[in-house]
């Protein structure tokens, strides 16, 4: 986690469930096509990504455009359809899952399946790719980036696509700790 | 200025329309007391009579980061407040809140 120079903001991020108990806030956040493609437009230059788009429908499917330099067979362009699956929960429901419902040809999934060691080792902890699915084990990523502290907060998180939009939902939750009996 | 946050400004925030926040954020009593710590401290210490001791300040060879942040008043003007209350209990305050963009 990132160090702060005021006692009180540290004290505050380095234990939220205690510092903010008996805070119970329902977020809902919507975010345009537009904005989401603002976002992605300012990501980091110099990966092989070169074009990347994502388009939000209805039916709680979203498609993202993309291209890429990949190794030996060059560039390679692809419109992949995603679907958001189940809300996480902590502690029961750890993964934020997005299937790949659509978009990858027929040779693309052994060729995932082939590089599919070279990507995991790339990748941050917690996040997983394989042919069929995009998913994110969020107690772990939040642990990798330094913020394991809020997981036990997320009470609920949820993507779900809509026309020209993607909603994100979150449920956070600061409860006391039960009291221990000796 | 962050190329996202420029793009927010220039389009009113019509982007974060339908936006919420709805009920109640609340800090410990603990947390409120050292933070008021904090400020006294600030308020007390050393930092206006010890200048002296320091190297004069370099003049800044950019422009201050705080000068490219938008005024706040372009957020909140889009907000729209339901419900706001403030109430104490035991061991720790509460802000109680109902708001969109």
């Amino acid at each position: 986690m990132p160090t702060f120079e005021h006692p009180a903001l540290a004290a505050a991020l380095g234990n939220p469930g205690g510092s903010f108990t008996g805070t119970d806030l329902r977020i809902t956040l919507p975010l345009t096509r537009t904005l989401l493609n603002e976002v992605l437009a300012a990501r980091p230059s110099g990966t092989p990504i070169q074009e990347l788009y994502v388009d939000p429908e209805g039916g709680n499917r979203f498609r993202v455009h993309l291209s890429a330099n990949a190794p030996v067979i060059g560039r390679v362009s692809r419109r992949i359809t995603l679907a958001p699956g189940p809300a996480v929960r902590f502690p029961e429901q750890p993964w934020f899952h997005l299937s790949i419902v659509d978009g990858l040809k027929f040779l693309d999934k052994p060729l995932i399946n082939l590089v599919q060691g070279q990507i995991e080792r790339r990748l941050p902890r917690g996040v997983d790719v394989s042919s069929s699915y995009l998913r994110i084990h969020v107690p772990a990523l939040l642990t990798h980036l330094g913020y394991q502290q809020f997981v036990p907060l997320i009470q609920h998180l949820e993507l779900v696509s809509a026309p020209n939009r993607l909603v994100l939902q979150l449920h956070l939750q600061a409860v006391s700790a039960p009291a221990v009996v000796l | 200025m962050h190329p996202v946050l420029k793009h927010l400004i220039n389009t009113d925030f019509i982007d974060l329309a339908g936006s919420r926040i709805e009920g109640q954020f609340a800090i410990t009593d603990e947390l409120v007391n050292l933070g008021l710590h904090e400020l006294v401290a600030q308020l007390t210490g050393p930092a206006n009579g010890s200048s002296e001791k320091l190297p004069p300040a370099a003049p800044p060879k950019s422009t201050p980061a705080t000068a490219t942040l938008p005024d706040p008043k372009l957020l909140l003007q889009k907000v729209k407040v339901d419900h706001l209350k403030y109430r104490t209990e035991a061991g720790r305050t509460v802000l109680e809140l109902k708001a969109g963009l």
